[in-house]
């Protein structure tokens, strides 16, 4: 503890750095696919969740240009019932709420005209408060709920339109916030559920979104075959 | 110094030199999580975890590493195991690392752990540097306990989940479970131990 | 400007909505400890705020380029605290040298800062919500303003507490935690500001 030669420091430091760090990378590695077998886990309760007749369902990936975050890859779980036939669409919507980000599963049915369910998978809001998003009474409001023309809100009172949701008292903020993030994100899924299904595919974002218009880059994207990941 | 005992060490972190009671450390995570009591526990034993594991590295090490750098070092160390139980929540336990989120990686910066480790487990060896840690960390988990607990029964009119309050018998007060009432209960129930503390004290 | 009311809502947020002390528990010691002074108060919080704007620009940069590139998301933790502390290290030295007078009134604090579970609340937060380059620069400034602001007001009303009668069980720690609970709770109706 006497002698500080700047050697020595610079020595002990990087042993530690490089054994914490094999240390660290190890475990990481070793309880990675725990992680996401819990990750898929959720999803996949998420999305039977919110497509309630759903028995299986495949994954579509299309690759979006956006000029904010560069290309993006957009996945739709297209759901099936029990014969195998498709059945709805369900995808991750997310978006700024009142502290954190939302991040939602949105059930969508397959003529593409209202809502099948909606359940929140990560939020920051306010315990007490703005955690309510996460309360049957609100999320029931989303089944059923048409789309066209966009989704609406009002305060206080029952809703008047098949389009609309009453917001949460003392949580109006995330109420609203998960709206235009739903709306956003469905303008999105209907243009890329408009091509031919399951084949690959590149858009720019919708003019619906107000982002300027991107340029389309080659197609790139897979179409992921069906795993029958359900069950 | 005058010889004291493992089991001294051990229960002063308890309650005589408890971390967040007696020595206000570690104040973040004792407000932050605790709209819970199982939130309490898991953050608890988290910390204990984390505590007593770099407490024992700290005194392993105590030799070798040169003065200059002490501090940096046992920083590294510190995160180093709060990743792990972060992983391993993560992994293992994920609705308790989802109810907790960033608050498990804030450990780091808990000043109880790095008072331990530079106050005791630098200067001790391995046996009472862990003893005084685990003493220190079960101290901090019953304080974190009690606290959720208080904050759910009456914030949420449950207890470790189990909705024992009905809604139609009990209106939760709300506000228990927000952000001041974190801070109005841990001021309380300081200042209640310190009542009794203090009466104790003149009756003696 | 869709990104420019974002940008102006994050440093609300930060600021007063969210209020890094009052609503998410941020840097609580220093809040507890050094508010007795109104005047030592603001010097803490302008440290603060600046090291809070650094740390903002460099652990983005470390998350995006190298953690994120590389799938390294384990050494966060790691690799933010280390940061920290060596980024007050060196703005100790360099106000040092710089400007001895800054130095005297801001000096004593930075070294308190680097356990100052706000920086690396704001680092991680900041990763955790996707923000862009700016965006996290404006959540630093914004929690740092928070920081300070709580910091004084709580000290303005220590100074006035040093004259009233407090119950004895209640003096110090406690009666700060009770002050700050209504504080926090004053802070909640900034709430309505985010609302349009």
């Amino acid at each position: 503890m006497k002698k500080n030669s700047p050697l020595k420091m610079i020595i002990t430091l990087s042993v530690t750095a490089i054994i914490i760090g094999g240390l660290l990378s190890g475990f990481y590695k070793l309880v990675y696919p725990q992680i996401e077998a819990n990750r898929i886990a959720e999803e996949k309760i998420a999305i039977f969740t919110v497509l309630p007749e759903a028995k299986d369902y495949d994954i579509v990936e299309y690759e979006i240009l956006s000029k904010k975050k560069g290309t993006e890859i957009v996945q739709i779980f297209r759901g099936k019932d029990e014969n195998g036939d498709l059945m709805g669409f369900a995808f991750v919507a997310a978006g700024p709420g009142f502290q954190g980000i939302i991040k939602m599963m949105v059930g969508l049915n397959l003529e593409k005209t209202y809502l099948e369910g909606m359940t929140v998978l990560d939020h920051m809001e306010t315990p007490g408060l703005g955690d309510k998003i996460t309360f049957d009474f609100f999320l029931d409001q989303f089944k059923e709920l048409r789309i066209s023309p966009s989704i609406t809100y009002i305060k206080n009172v029952k809703p008047k339109h098949d389009n609309q949701i009453q917001t949460i008292t003392g949580a109006t903020i995330s109420a609203v916030a998960i709206v235009k993030t739903l709306n956003k994100k469905i303008a999105i899924i209907l243009e890329l559920l408009a091509g031919p299904p399951g084949k690959l595919k590149v858009v720019a974002e919708p003019a619906a979104v107000a982002v300027p218009a991107a340029v389309a880059v080659p197609a790139a994207a897979v179409a992921v075959p069906a795993e029958g990941k359900g069950k | 110094m005058a010889k004291k005992t493992l089991t001294y060490e051990f229960v002063k972190g308890i309650w005589r030199e408890n971390a967040v009671i007696k020595m206000l450390l570690g104040m973040c995570p004792a407000l932050a999580v605790t709209n819970s009591a199982s939130n309490g526990l898991a953050m608890g034993l988290a910390s204990t975890f984390v505590v007593a594991a770099s407490g024992l590295m700290v005194s392993l090490i105590r030799r070798i590493v040169p003065g200059g750098v002490r501090i940096p070092t046992y920083i590294i160390i510190i995160a180093t195991f709060v990743t792990l139980a972060e992983l391993f929540l993560k992994a293992y336990l994920p609705d308790i690392s989802k109810s907790l989120g960033p608050y498990i990686p804030l450990i780091i910066v808990n000043c109880m752990i790095m008072g331990r480790a530079e106050f005791f487990a630098s200067k001790h060896p391995v046996t009472p540097a862990v003893v005084d840690a685990l003493g220190t960390g079960i101290g901090f988990t019953w304080v974190l306990v009690v606290l959720g607990a208080i904050r759910e029964v009456l914030g949420s009119g449950s207890i470790f989940g189990f909705a024992f309050l009905g809604e139609k018998i009990f209106t939760p007060w709300v506000v228990m479970v927000l952000p001041a009432g974190a801070f109005l209960s841990l001021g309380l129930m300081i200042g209640v131990i310190n009542y009794f503390t203090l009466r104790k004290r003149r009756a003696a | 400007m869709d990104s420019m009311i974002q940008i102006m809502l994050i440093f609300i947020s930060a600021a007063v909505v969210n209020n890094f002390v009052l609503a998410y528990f941020l840097g609580i010691c220093p809040f507890l400890g050094v508010s007795k002074k109104t005047d030592t108060a603001l010097n803490m919080g302008f440290a603060t705020t600046f090291v809070m704007v650094l740390t903002a620009a460099i652990s983005w940069l470390i998350n995006n380029l190298i953690l994120l590139k590389y799938n390294l998301p384990f050494l966060q933790n790691v690799t933010y605290i280390i940061t920290i502390a060596s980024l007050v290290q060196l703005v100790e030295l360099f106000v040092r040298k710089s400007s001895p007078s800054l130095y005297r009134s801001l000096g004593i604090f930075l070294p308190l800062i680097v356990t100052n579970c706000a920086i690396l609340g704001l680092a991680l937060f900041s990763a955790l919500r996707e923000y862009t380059f700016v965006q996290s620069l404006f959540f630093g400034l914004g929690a740092g303003v928070g920081f300070t602001l709580a910091l004084v007001i709580m000290a303005g009303i220590r100074e006035e507490l040093e004259f009233a009668d407090v119950p004895e069980s209640l003096k110090g720690a406690p009666i700060t935690l009770l002050v700050a609970g209504m504080l926090a709770l004053a802070f909640m109706g900034f709430a309505g500001l985010i609302s349009a």
